[in-house]
């Protein structure tokens, strides 16, 4: 690219908490900044430009005036990245998806004042249903490091490296006794990792929270399910909370 | 090979003196939760012996799961520096099938080229192994393990009564005693015999060994492939836990300043899907069952063909570790031989 690559951070609908990741990075904050060149990114300085060889855009997509906005942005950037698992597939966001009224929901979440015209909110799609994405960042929240070797692969000119195993491998690694065996429904075995199995190191069931494997085994998940006396329902509820792909089939 | 003998509570207060003379890091079996690992030693308490089998086995400490190999700066080909941690090391307490385990991974990583940054921790690491004392469901070593634990091994221990009997079996082991109250030797060859054949195994592969590549080769197109194949996860803990799976990646990591860069090796397995991805994206090994079939492969036919010797140890980790509950070469062989194509496998 030259020079420094001129670097925007968008964000739609989410918590802000993946750029508050990037805000975290500390020192590194100083090396990112020899890296590429931020010209926009509302939560931490002010100023616009007018294209951008990278957007980093945070949040899913519930407006039409969102859908306006980074379809927008799509044209004046060069390369995408959905960062969040809100980007990647509408998160936690998605979880309105599976109820049978938006109408109730909007009532549920805004009280009176649900029919105002910016909460006119569609079922909740990730960024890739909208525009092109070239690269994802997933989890809730990002991990810093991971979105650092994500900008570096790309200054370097290079495919970024997102791991395309399942949870299980860093469990592995850490010898962490297995939570089936402790009698816990866990997603690891279709999980994404990269996480360093974080949760289930700490004796919490994995979540799916960087989504699934490129081709998560779902069905075989009926065996697991089977063998530890879980319900279909237990698991497709989990699976659900991240806005994850694929249902498991019952 | 001398023989000799040393007290449960003298061979513990030997180790304690291992731990404080800091020679070499000391490494043995600890409880974590309701199981077992290889750790290093802050003191003898801590050791538990009597186990079952470990999480993974003690190759981590020859070929850790991330590995630095070399540091460089990018576009500097005079900048490039090997850098190897091989700091030496006691393992006490290997089973003879983790043994016979480090016994293949030294041939794959001497043969040709040699890997310095295993075979310098390798040479520098003194192998304490210990038969089993406790009974471990899914083990079936016995029907595949010959004598390639003594052919690594420096010290092979015995659990007796409140004793363990100690074989050196090698001059380094000779060397490492030296200091510790081991004396000579009063169970008869008979009892010490009795008590290595103590813990049976329950499971073992239901043909010969010897037969199994041949067999292997004339199942390519057995159902077994697809079927177990449909079931797994893909989630690459079998190979992770084996102790003779031995593949890594290599990736370059570049520091932020693009200044310093280094290159590490991380632990990679044939299960999992992106393993055989070449360039332009060609996978090798698309399918589930391909993969499921290469790695029986490559313990049963590829390994025996080039080395002579079973590819798999019988430790039965992969069996315990796999959610699906279809890794163990055991239930693989079984389900063939159940369900035999045209009457007959071999």
């Amino acid at each position: 690219m030259g020079s420094k690559p001129k670097v925007a951070f968008f964000d739609f609908a989410c918590c802000e908490g993946c750029q508050l990741q990037i805000a975290n990075l500390e020192e590194d904050v100083i090396g990112l900044t020899n890296l590429v060149d931020v010209v926009e990114f509302r939560e931490i300085l002010t100023g616009k430009a007018p294209e951008y060889d990278i957007a980093f855009i945070e949040g899913s997509i519930t407006r039409k005036e969102d859908e306006e906005r980074i379809k927008d942005i799509r044209e004046r950037s060069k390369l995408l990245v959905a960062f969040g698992q809100c980007a990647v597939s509408g998160g936690i966001n998605r979880l309105k998806n599976n109820r049978e009224s938006l109408e109730d929901v909007k009532k549920e979440v805004y009280g009176d004042s649900y029919n105002m015209p910016h909460l006119d909110t569609f079922p909740t799609k990730g960024v890739d249903e909208v525009v092109k994405v070239d690269f994802h960042i997933p989890g809730c929240p990002i991990d810093k490091n991971e979105f650092l070797s994500v900008v570096k692969a790309i200054a370097l000119g290079k495919a970024p490296s997102i791991p395309n195993y399942p949870v299980c491998i860093e469990c592995k690694l850490r010898e962490n006794e297995c939570l089936f065996d402790l009698d816990q429904v866990c997603l690891g075995p279709l999980a994404r990792a990269g996480c360093g199995a974080v949760c289930p190191s700490n004796g919490v069931p994995c979540d799916a929270c960087r989504g699934t494997v490129d081709n998560p085994n779902q069905n075989a998940m009926h065996e697991i399910l089977e063998k530890y006396n879980y319900t279909i329902d237990e698991i497709q509820r989990k699976i659900n909370l991240f806005g994850v792909k694929p249902e498991v089939k019952k | 090979m001398e023989i000799l003998k040393i007290s449960e509570n003298d061979f513990m207060s030997f180790l304690d003196k291992k731990i404080d003379e800091k020679a070499e890091k000391v490494i043995g079996v600890v409880k974590k939760g309701s199981h077992f690992v290889f750790n290093e030693l802050e003191s003898s308490d801590k050791l538990a012996l009597d186990y079952d089998v470990t999480m993974l086995p003690p190759k981590k400490y020859f070929q850790p799961p991330k590995e630095l190999l070399l540091k460089y700066k990018p576009g500097n080909p005079e900048s490039y520096r090997a850098v190897n941690n091989c700091d030496p090391m006691a393992i006490v307490g290997i089973h003879y099938y983790d043994l016979a385990a480090i016994y293949m991974m030294d041939r794959a990583f001497s043969e040709g080229e040699r890997d310095e940054h295993y075979m310098k921790k390798r040479d520098n690491s003194i192998l304490v192994g210990l038969y089993p004392t406790k009974y471990f469901k899914y083990r079936f070593a016995k029907s595949v393990v010959r004598d390639q634990a003594y052919k690594v091994a420096d010290l092979m221990m015995v659990k007796m009564n409140g004793d363990y009997v100690v074989e050196v079996v090698s001059e380094k082991g000779k060397d490492f005693i030296k200091g510790g109250n081991f004396i000579e030797n009063t169970y008869t060859l008979q009892e010490i015999d009795d008590a290595k054949n103590k813990v049976k195994d329950d499971q073992k592969i239901p043909i010969s060994v010897e037969l199994i590549p041949d067999y292997l080769g004339k199942n390519h197109g057995h159902p077994v492939w697809e079927v177990f194949g449909e079931k797994c996860f893909s989630c690459g803990s079998c190979v992770l836990v084996c102790p003779t799976c031995y593949c890594f990646d290599v990736r370059d990591e570049v520091e932020l300043n693009l200044e310093e860069g280094k290159r590490i090796r991380i632990w990679d397995g044939c299960m999992l899907e992106d393993f055989a991805v070449c360039a332009d994206g060609h996978n090798f090994r698309k399918e589930k069952g391909q993969r499921f079939r290469h790695r029986i492969y490559r313990k049963g036919k590829h390994l025996p063909e080039k080395y002579h010797y079973f590819g798999c140890v019988g430790c039965g980790r992969c069996q315990y570790s796999c959610a699906a509950d279809i890794a163990g070469p055991v239930k693989v062989i079984k389900y063939m031989e159940d369900n035999k194509q045209g009457g007959q496998n071999v």
